[in-house]
């Protein structure tokens, strides 16, 4: 292979590429997707945020100590007295989203919850809440003495698992899937500007052109290697602006709470380790796909046959997508350690799997090792494909027909 | 010195070239000629190494074709294909890099060619607004932009209008003038006829004749003879052997002739003859 025809091939498609008006509205509509699942949950909240301030009435005996209980989970408003009358007035003059009206009864409490959205306030939580004061009533004892009572330590270890406690897990698990989402997206969008690469070459009827000046290996490796950087390019850009819109220093509360994950524990979690894996795993899946994609789009002589032909490639990919994410949750199932050394499932899965488990070494390198292989595989058929298809022209060729002519 | 020793190649069950056998001289033009499906473009295709012969062998200068011997040759294929997004520098500019040229002979090139070819004020746009022809001047621009040693032109003239067709017919002279080895497919046989030196006439994959006009004329059985006489001119054809003057003689001793003509055979007579029945 020509270094120097590669290059030039290399420098002229990824330029051709990344001016291109399709990359330019992907990595748009990417950078406003991103945008928009980091700061949505924050926006839902603060639209719904009047949904947990609420007023409490009643004696002052009752409301005191509920009070003090209900923080956690409301904003209080105000305390009435005993017996306001709950009126759409009292709830917008404090800004209350319900009424809680608690009375004493012979067994403890009983609560009153007017609402303008009964949905939002939750009869658990409610519950969960006001149980200390219910016993406290009944038992004598003071809301602090009951708490001290009904609370029991719980202490969770970990044995052989990368997190040193659940909201760890919860989080990699939570990162990880954006970035096996990030693989899904950018592999199968930077395929497809491949494919649609080589077909604009065949279809324009430049490419016999081409393959007189270059070696028909180069000119697809160029392309190829063309579309895999534009992909990191592209994921740069994504993960800098999921990181930037979504990730907050996490100095104060409100930041914490508005970002999705703090840059702390983001990077807690990007470990060189993960990052590592994503990058090599996210390469071998790109190039393994682009090959293939554009083998297929060789063969193509109208771009309208474009998604009949590598359309059902696309079904591999998809389960795959589904297969890293079953394999968040449970990365060491025998059926999940098989498909992570699968060509195509591979660079997703056992991404997965490396992000939330101890994955052996061995296992990574193994892994590594059947992509390499497989990589090479179908490099060397693609290639054949290319060279035939690039030359065939009329109606689109019956796969037995190719294999034929590769084989002569 | 292009060798093209005895190639065939097969597609499947389909013999697209038999045997097919000629040489071109530095610096000569060569007409390659034959009906639609004879095997043209295949040949063409072996001698620039996008396809491999399946016997036989494409020699350059005695060494077999190889990917640097490649880099010397220029190609304008039938169906000729461009960048529609591509500003027209940038195309012509590509393909120069893609033969081995750099910056700043590259440049100075591109413009040469952009001036050469009367399209300086289409220069940065995108070539698909340019027209029909102008494009085909791109494409011409591509295939030469690298001064090669060898230009492979298949249907070069299809396609052009009169006045194109004459602008392109001026670059292959000026190509031919500096030194540049043509090879030429074309079914417009006057063209062939003033352009080429030498001739190939290939039919169902198999050479059917080859060598200079004149020797292909050398071989051609028959000559037209045009009679003029009190009546009129007539047209006879008598074996390519006949000895004119004796024949002169007679029809002089027997009949007052006004016009005695022994027409030589045109390329276009030759080709149909060579041919024969591939001509469908």
């Amino acid at each position: 292979m020509n270094m120097t025809d590669l290059q030039t091939v290399f420098a002229a498609e990824f330029l051709r590429r990344i001016r291109s008006r399709a990359f330019v509205i992907g990595m748009a509509i990417g950078v406003v997707g991103i945008l928009t699942f980091t700061k949505l949950p924050a926006l839902i909240g603060n639209a719904f945020a009047g949904s947990s301030t609420i007023v409490l009435i009643g004696d002052e005996t009752l409301t005191s100590p509920a009070e003090a209980l209900l923080k956690s989970d409301y904003d209080i408003a105000a305390k009435l007295p005993a017996g306001t009358i709950v009126t759409q007035a009292v709830l917008r003059t404090n800004k209350a989203a319900a009424a809680l009206t608690l009375s004493k009864t012979r067994q403890g409490i009983t609560v009153a919850v007017d609402a303008r959205d009964p949905s939002a306030m939750r009869r658990a939580d409610i519950k969960r809440d006001l149980l200390p004061l219910q016993l406290s009533l009944a038992t004598g004892k003071t809301t602090a003495q009951v708490n001290a009572l009904t609370s029991i330590p719980i202490t969770i270890k970990t044995i052989g698992s990368k997190f040193s406690n659940s909201n760890q897990a919860q989080q990699v698990k939570g990162i990880a899937y954006m970035l096996i989402f990030f693989l899904y997206i950018l592999i199968l969008l930077n395929s497809q500007l491949v494919t649609s690469s080589v077909a604009e070459e065949k279809t324009s009827r430049i490419a016999e052109l081409l393959v007189a000046s270059v070696d028909p290996a180069t000119l697809l490796a160029g392309k190829i290697l063309a579309g895999t950087a534009i992909a990191v390019v592209q994921m740069l850009i994504w993960i800098a602006a999921g990181v930037l819109t979504g990730g907050s220093p996490g100095t104060s509360q409100t930041a914490d709470a508005n970002a999705m994950f703090s840059l702390s524990q983001i990077f807690d979690v990007l470990t060189p380790l993960v990052i590592v894996a994503f990058l090599a795993f996210f390469v071998l899946g790109m190039l393994q796909l682009c090959t293939i994609f554009a083998a297929l789009a060789s063969l193509i002589n109208r771009t309208e046959d474009l998604g009949s032909i590598t359309g059902p490639l696309t079904i591999p990919v998809v389960g795959a997508l589904f297969i890293a994410i079953a394999a968040l949750g449970s990365p060491g199932a025998p059926w999940i350690v098989t498909c992570s050394f699968v060509p195509i499932l591979s660079p997703f899965v056992m991404f997965a799997r490396i992000a939330v488990s101890n994955v052996p070494a061995w296992q990574v390198v193994l892994a590594l090792a059947i992509n390499l292989g497989a990589l090479y595989g179908i490099a060397l058929f693609a290639g054949k494909v290319y060279r035939v298809g690039m030359l065939l022209y009329g109606r689109t060729p019956k796969l037995s027909q190719v294999w034929n002519v590769i084989r002569s | 010195m292009l060798e093209v020793d005895h190639v065939h190649k097969e597609f499947g069950s389909v013999r697209a070239v038999r045997d097919v056998h000629f040489t071109i001289p530095d610096g000569t033009t060569f007409g390659l000629l034959g009906p639609n499906g004879a095997g043209k473009t295949t040949t063409m295709r072996m001698i620039l190494g996008i396809l491999t012969p399946d016997g036989g062998a494409v020699r350059w200068n005695g060494q077999p074709v190889h990917a640097n011997t490649r880099k010397h040759f220029g190609y304008l294929p039938e169906e000729r294909g461009i960048y529609g997004k591509m500003k027209v520098r940038d195309q012509i500019a590509y393909f120069g890099k893609l033969h081995g040229m750099r910056e700043p002979s590259l440049g100075q090139e591109v413009d040469r060619w952009i001036e050469r070819l009367g399209i300086t004020q289409y220069a940065d746009r995108p070539c698909a607004e340019l027209s029909k022809g102008n494009q085909q001047k791109v494409q011409v621009a591509c295939a030469a932009v690298h001064r090669p040693q060898l230009l492979v032109l298949d249907e070069p003239f299809s396609g052009l209008d009169p006045v194109n067709a004459d602008i392109l017919l001026a670059i292959l002279r000026e190509l031919q003038s500096n030194g540049t080895a043509l090879v030429l497919s074309s079914h417009q046989m006057w063209q062939l006829e003033d352009l080429c030196d030498r001739f190939c006439i290939i039919a169902d994959g198999e050479n059917r004749a080859s060598g200079t006009l004149e020797e292909l004329r050398s071989v051609f059985p028959t000559r037209v003879v045009r009679i003029g006489d009190t009546h009129g001119t007539s047209e006879i054809n008598v074996p390519a052997t006949t000895d004119f003057a004796a024949m002169l003689r007679e029809l002089v001793s027997t009949k007052p002739i006004t016009r005695f003509e022994a027409v030589e055979p045109s390329l276009h007579e030759i080709y149909l003859h060579a041919i024969g029945g591939s001509a469908a």
